[in-house]
């Protein structure tokens, strides 16, 4: 569907009056910056390295932070879900749960102790947002992690709900140890990258970084306001 | 509420900021906070802070100069992805637009996303007139919302004048709220009552804090996460942006949130960045079916092109009124504009006029903190100067006794003879209100220095008569 | 070295003390002083109150003033940098662009010129007593001289140095704010005279006549017993 634009040219002459030249109507090259300090930040540092700073950083914006091997991922999952209380859990759709051996996990064991487990499914519409809203714990997986600020970045679609991420009283993020980059630089270049190979966006990209939380009171740090109260990172080590 | 707050004269509201003890305890405690945790996030990993700032200011500035070239692109990549776009040079024509959405969708339950730029049209006060409930979700606005329209004191920390006392006796006579005043539980009571308007709500509002041209997208920044609840539970969203919050890509988009998070809060991102594009695509469940982009002149394209275009660089993290020392001792409230501290000394008068806010200007020592710390570089206390000789020379609106005195200083200060006179006979003037060293009660302009403070007594030889003494050979001290 | 003292208006008619201070000093450290008579104001007082017009005259008469000179030195930041502001306030004009220029280049506040040109560190000051400072916003922000100072205090014999809490902190003064926005002014020099009684110190120095003026006066009225010095006496002191 194509939308539509309202009072436009008006506006835009206006904006070259003021500027006191003729509108633009050539296109316009992306500029040469004379400043680029953003790509040396961490510049060359080795997956280990950014792991460590992700380390670092997750003390600072209470979440906890698990660096396993695959084969461990089940139990470790299953430990942060108890200690969390529980069900019920929601998730995206993925295949990589399945890849990453999380079935007998997801698929028997909870069920079996009373852990209703959902999995993300645009056929059931509103349905899957009241789960997310009833849901104790969301989990999702990581696309590409921020190891200065200890970010993690979503990408929503059909299958891969937003409100995942932050309906759930509490949050567990996946993450391969292979998504590590140094900043949001990184994230930024990958994104404009795929969409001028594909021509598109997620509809809604997340940068999540630990539990929500608020200041707003007497600037004291309230830590899980309208999303997320706690938060788990899994870093996986795929490499 | 439009930029204007309260009703009284700006004197009056000084005065009421001064005497205000949490008001003032609260500002300076976070200011002095917030100065440690900035300092520290731009310097920690960033490489040369200076570095970044260049690249902020060069970024603002070349956005500014190509302002219709970019908005043209944003427009057409929004309504690429089946977003509408509404171009409004006025507050009214903003309020019509979404007035006229408001009612197509015969919409009555609204949750809103914090947005200075709502504030700036009374997007608000159009909504209630139109029988809506609107709901502010960041919790610094919903205290204020609650306590009968608080107006807010600070761009970042709306509610920052409020203490947690305060806060609880809005809670419990609004909401029933029977707790204790501690900010984790009022925060929980917050995030109940809340949930359950989100969930109801017909339409999702947004500010912008940038848009990006390339895409067609615009981001978010938060710390609560009720901007994602905003945009993803309602059937319709609404983004209203003031023109010039936008980049060129994604790549700029970066820059200007690291930036902005790290002076705002002192974090390196807040634990909300979304970034929208578009409404929902096919087959998503959860985000809007409906996407509305309203961008806003508003006063904008007459800074376009002047000698204060510089401040429309500004990305709004109030890193400048964390610095103020003016700010620090009579609050936000006091500069009667949404737009508090050096920022809003410099805007305001340019969007809501010299009649009403010409004592803005002056209500700073030219200290240069703001500028300072200004993360795209503008040039903020040279732009209050920039006022005050507008105020003087182009719109009259000085006081005349003070026209005089200039007029009798620009005499006195370039004729050497007159100077030398001048302050020659200035003990001899000044000798009925001395008293041994100092003058206690002075005259005309003295006496306001001297309510709160001694004025030396003029030196009854002056250095320049010791000086020519010396020389001819009397060296004695 | 011929140095060209700009003393400020402020020192030749209030503070006249601080500018018999500076000659000395700058004698000691070998420099030949010049005193041109026909110095008046700078003219910051007007300009910063936006009036620009009248304000300029008293520039002109300055730049004509200090044309000869090889060096200008002056015992303010504030005036120092008014100096350095001129030719963007004659930007594009012709003739005086030029000459503002000029006047800029060669223009340094005291301690800037001792640690910059005479390559000084130690004047051989001895001052007993406990002091703090006191870092004008002008001096440090505008003007951009932030260490020479301290490396001249450091190094003075029997002065013991207490950092000032909130030293980043506007004193207040602002030219005409002080008596525009009186009532504003005063909380701000308070909360800089509560720093001050914080550090212990018996002495306040500072590097600009205005702000002395504005903390020392409220002191005064206050009755504390603390002394301020410009850092030229202290300099001065052996």
């Amino acid at each position: 569907m194509i939308g539509t634009i309202h009072n436009r040219e008006k506006f835009l002459n206006q904006i070259a009056s003021s500027l006191n030249r003729p509108r633009i109507s050539e296109p316009l090259e992306r500029p040469n910056w004379k400043y680029q300090p953003q790509y040396e930040v961490f510049k060359g540092a080795s997956q280990d390295e950014l792991l460590e700073i992700l380390k670092e950083h997750c003390k600072k914006i209470h979440t906890r932070i698990h660096t396993i091997d695959l084969t461990e991922l089940p139990a470790v999952m299953n430990e942060v879900v108890t200690e969390y209380g529980g069900g019920p859990v929601v998730t995206w759709k993925d295949e990589r749960f399945s890849k990453w051996g999380l079935d007998s996990l997801m698929k028997e064991k909870w069920p079996s102790k009373n852990i209703d487990v959902f999995e993300w499914d645009y056929n059931l519409g509103e349905e899957n947002v009241h789960k997310a809203e009833n849901a104790n714990v969301g989990i999702t997986i990581s696309e590409i992690t921020l190891a200065e600020s200890g970010t993690v970045v979503l990408f929503s679609d059909k299958d891969r709900g937003r409100t995942v991420s932050f309906l759930p009283a509490t949050s567990i993020m996946l993450i391969p140890k292979s998504s590590l980059v140094p900043r949001m630089t990184q994230a930024a270049v990958k994104i404009r990258e795929m969409y001028q190979e594909t021509g598109h966006v997620a509809s809604c990209i997340n940068f999540i970084t630990g539990p929500s939380n608020s200041a707003d009171i007497e600037l004291n740090l309230v830590v899980g306001v309208h999303g997320p109260i706690k938060a788990t990172y899994i870093v996986i080590n795929d490499l | 509420m439009a930029i204007k707050i309260g009703t009284e004269q700006f004197k009056e509201r000084v005065d009421n900021g001064i005497h205000d003890d949490f008001m003032r305890g609260a500002v300076a405690s976070a200011q002095d906070g917030m100065s440690m945790k900035r300092r520290a996030a731009t310097t920690e990993d960033l490489g040369n802070w200076e570095e970044w700032r260049n690249h902020g200011e060069e970024i603002r500035q070349h956005v500014l100069e190509h302002l219709d070239y970019y908005l043209e692109q944003l427009s057409e990549n929004v309504a690429k992805r089946g977003g509408h776009v509404f171009f409004a040079q006025t507050k009214e024509e903003a309020n019509d637009y979404i007035r006229s959405v408001v009612q197509k969708k015969s919409a009555k339950n609204i949750v809103k996303s914090k947005s200075m730029m709502t504030e700036e049209i009374s997007l608000n006060a159009m909504l209630e007139e139109e029988d809506c409930e609107v709901i502010e979700t960041d919790l610094g606005e919903y205290i204020l919302q609650l306590d009968e329209h608080d107006p807010p004191s600070h761009i970042v920390a709306p509610a920052l004048h409020k203490n947690r006392e305060q806060v609880r006796e809005v809670f419990e006579k609004k909401l029933g709220y029977t707790k204790s005043s501690n900010p984790e539980e009022l925060a929980y009571q917050a995030r109940v009552t809340l949930r359950e308007k989100f969930l109801a709500a017909d339409i999702g509002i947004t500010g912008c804090n940038f848009a990006v041209a390339e895409t067609g997208s615009f981001c978010l920044v938060t710390n609560e996460g009720n901007a994602d609840l905003v945009t993803a539970l309602p059937k319709t969203q609404i983004t209203v942006m003031g023109m010039e919050r936008l980049v060129p890509t994604f790549e700029e988009m970066e820059v200007l949130v690291s930036m902005l998070t790290r002076n705002a809060v002192g974090q390196k991102l807040t634990s909300y960045i979304t970034v929208l594009t578009g409404p929902r695509e096919e087959l998503d469940v959860d985000g809007p079916e409906e996407f509305h982009l309203v961008i806003v002149d508003n006063g904008r394209s007459k800074i376009l092109g002047g000698e204060f275009q510089s401040v429309l660089q500004c990305i709004r993290c109030a890193a400048c009124i964390n610095v103020c020392p003016v700010y620090r001792h009579i609050g936000g409230h006091s500069y009667g504009s949404i737009y508090p501290g050096p920022i809003g000394a410099v805007l305001t008068p340019l969007l809501g006029g010299y009649d009403e806010y010409k004592e803005l200007p002056y209500a700073s020592t030219l200290c240069g903190a703001c500028t300072e710390v200004c993360p795209v570089k503008i040039p903020l206390h040279n732009l209050l100067h920039k006022h005050r000789e507008v105020i003087v020379e182009k719109e009259g609106k000085a006081p005349v006794s003070e026209k005089l005195l200039m007029k009798a200083y620009g005499l006195g200060a370039a004729s050497p003879a007159l100077y030398k006179i001048g302050s020659k006979i200035a003990p001899a003037a000044m000798n009925p209100f001395t008293s041994g060293d100092k003058i206690s009660k002075g005259p005309g302009p003295l006496k306001a220095w001297t309510e709160a403070r001694e004025f030396p007594a003029p030196n009854k030889e002056r250095f320049r008569d010791w000086f020519k003494n010396r020389e001819k050979g009397d060296k004695k001290l | 070295m011929k140095v060209t003292l700009f003393a400020t208006c402020m020192v030749d008619m209030f503070q006249s003390n601080v500018g018999k201070a500076t000659v000395e000093l700058l004698e000691r450290l070998g420099c030949e002083i010049d005193f041109p008579e026909s110095q008046v104001c700078c003219g910051q007082p007007a300009y910063n109150s936006g009036y620009v017009k009248e304000s300029k005259e008293a520039m002109k008469r300055m730049i004509d003033t200090f044309s000869d000179a090889e060096y200008v030195v002056s015992p303010s930041g504030s005036c120092a940098f008014m100096f350095k502001e001129y030719p963007h306030i004659f930007a594009g004009d012709p003739v005086w662009e030029p000459k503002a220029q000029s006047l800029a280049d060669k223009t340094y506040e005291l301690t800037q010129f001792i640690v910059e040109v005479l390559k000084m560190e130690d004047v051989g000051a001895k001052f007993e007593g406990n002091v703090t400072y006191h870092t004008s916003c002008h001096m440090t922000r505008l003007l951009g001289v932030k260490e020479a100072p301290m490396t001249l205090l450091k190094n003075v014999k029997g002065l013991k140095f207490t950092e000032l809490p909130g030293k980043e902190q506007c004193c207040g003064f602002g030219g005409t704010f002080a008596v525009k926005m009186a009532q504003i002014s005063e909380q701000m020099v308070d909360e800089k005279v509560r720093h001050v009684e914080e550090t212990g110190a018996e002495y306040l120095i500072g590097a600009d006549a205005a702000c002395l003026m504005n903390i020392g006066g409220r002191m005064q009225r206050l009755g504390k017993p603390v002394k301020v010095l410009h850092i030229a006496e202290v300099l001065n002191s052996h």
